[in-house]
């Protein structure tokens, strides 16, 4: 292949044994033969019930009693505060703050990481549901009644948990695409975004209730669980308990919006990914006819950024659509709403899929920062030492770029394999008749393929 | 040497085919799904 002047994009950081669009077609296979497969084996739902096995009640008293609560609260809300202090204080370089690795990388990314395995791991430290309890336990005790609250509206639904999930990374991804380094914000400007959002959560929590805000409007409860859907352990009436995997996913698009929140996931994502990318001279020429118009660079850039992600999400909603009006077309499928709402849950691993293949190996390399010197210098003044970590660096030949691409397309094929399961499953509730649930079937096979096609697009541009 | 500076441009071709396949795939046997269910029907009214 080397005499062939490749001028452009085709010069890989890999050292693959195949070309990149190869792993498409056999992704492609693997997901025709899961299909068959599936069609041939499985015959009766699997996951409508969680099939729960309680464990200790010790245990269940240790991790969900008053005390576990308060402790796990109060770090949350500690860590919250010490993220806002050092945004605010800090150095303005984005790579030596803590605030905006902990915030966009530690959390962002580890909470779905890990909930995804062991069900839902920020709930106990949510630093606002912590804050909002502690109010609304203090005032109970002052004026001697529990406090009351509106009653939140349903057809608003997890509507602003989507728009609070395209917001936040409106934020980082746009807002402070500009530094050129794993997170580009500007420290000062995450640290006030934090505190607004702060502010917006407790006013909206003092209005509808803590519990009523968590479950449906707060953008990071709503994400976070979403993923924790997917994980093996669940709380229910004070006591843990371990659960089918996947099986609690099957239960979490009920209220209205959910399917937003998962598709602004995957757009998100997705948007990310192929702005260095595949969408990169598109990007371009947006921008260009902005700045032409007499739009300042700055705001010509972030409207561009602004209408792509925008078009991601109108994308990915097509395409979820269109697989969901072939599906209307199998005799006996209920109406369009329905089936909208009732597959919405089986692109739950297609967004984890796309969060790992897009960000696993900036996890990997910024934790090491987070655990090194961001720990021992929070402020990234280079004045404090507080656990001796302050000279390590980050070992980027930790991960080699083949290892990143091997996990990279392990994550999305297995990824849509379980989509294409949850799919099948769900199928099967609707048309109990397992040939019309198949038939129902080929057209979430598109979309599956379509998802997992475009997600090794985008990374092999993304790599090149 | 051949001319294959530009190519890279028109790699997502190679991505599209396979989603190419397997919808051409489901079109084709839905049309004839319903073409049997049709003659079926034209058969049913027959007797």
């Amino acid at each position: 292949m080397s005499f062939i002047p490749l001028a452009h994009a085709l010069a890989s950081r890999q050292d693959l044994p195949i070309p990149a669009w190869l792993f498409a077609w056999a992704a492609s296979i693997v997901l025709i033969a899961s299909f068959f497969a599936l069609s041939a084996a499985w015959r009766k739902p699997q996951f409508e019930d969680e099939h729960r096995r309680p464990l200790g009640e010790r245990l269940s008293a240790a991790l969900l009693g008053l005390p576990a609560q308060i402790v796990c609260g109060a770090i949350g809300v500690f860590l919250l505060g010490v993220a806002i202090y050092a945004g605010l204080h800090g150095t303005e370089a984005p790579d030596r703050n803590f605030a905006l690795t902990f915030l966009f990388v530690t959390c962002w990314l580890g909470f779905p990481f890990f909930s995804a395995i062991f069900g839902d791991l920020f709930r106990p430290f949510n630093p606002w549901r912590a804050i909002g309890r502690a109010a609304g336990g203090t005032f109970a005790a002052i004026a001697g009644q529990r406090p009351t609250h509106l009653p939140y509206p349903e057809r608003l639904g997890r509507w602003p948990a989507a728009i609070g999930l395209l917001a936040v990374v409106w934020l980082e991804v746009v807002y402070g695409a500009s530094g050129g380094v794993a997170v580009g914000l500007d420290p000062h400007a995450a640290a006030l975004a934090a505190l607004i959002y702060s502010v917006y959560t407790l006013a909206m929590m003092a209005v509808f209730g803590v519990e009523a805000w968590c479950e449906r409007g707060e953008t990071f409860s709503v994400y976070f669980g979403m993923f924790g859907r997917l994980g093996i352990f669940g709380a229910r009436d004070g006591r843990l308990y371990r659960r089918r995997p996947f099986s609690a996913a099957t239960s979490w698009a009920t209220v209205p919006g959910s399917a937003a929140v998962v598709i602004a996931s995957i757009a998100t994502t997705s948007f990310d990914g192929a702005q260095e990318g595949a969408f990169k001279s598109a990007i371009e020429s947006t921008f260009e006819w902005f700045v032409d118009r007499g739009i300042g660079l700055t705001a010509s850039l972030r409207l561009t950024d602004t209408v792509f992600i925008l078009l991601c999400f109108a994308g990915v909603a097509l395409v979820y659509n269109l697989g969901v009006r072939g599906m209307r077309t199998v005799p006996g499928a209920p109406g369009f709403k329905k089936l909208s709402a009732g597959f919405a849950h089986t692109l739950i691993p297609i967004a984890l899929a796309y969060l790992v293949a897009h960000y696993f190996s900036l996890f990997v390399f910024q934790e090491q920062a987070q655990f090194g010197y961001l720990l021992s210098d929070p402020l990234g003044t280079g004045h404090t030492d507080l656990f001796g970590t302050v000279n390590n660096e980050v070992d980027y030949n930790f991960l080699s770029a083949n290892a990143i691409w091997y996990v990279q397309v392990a994550a999305l094929v297995v990824g849509h394999v379980i989509g294409l399961m949850l799919a099948h499953d769900r199928a099967l509730v609707y048309w109990p008749d397992y040939r019309k649930a198949t038939a129902s079937q080929y057209w979430m096979l598109a979309v599956m393929v379509a998802f997992t096609c475009f997600g090794l697009y985008l990374l092999s541009v993304a790599n090149g | 040497m051949l001319p294959l500076a530009h190519v890279g441009h028109y790699l997502w071709v190679l991505y599209v085919i396979p989603i190419a396949i397997v919808v051409a795939a489901i079109v084709r046997n839905t049309v004839a799904q319903r073409r049997l269910a049709r003659e079926h029907a034209e058969e049913e009214a027959r007797r």
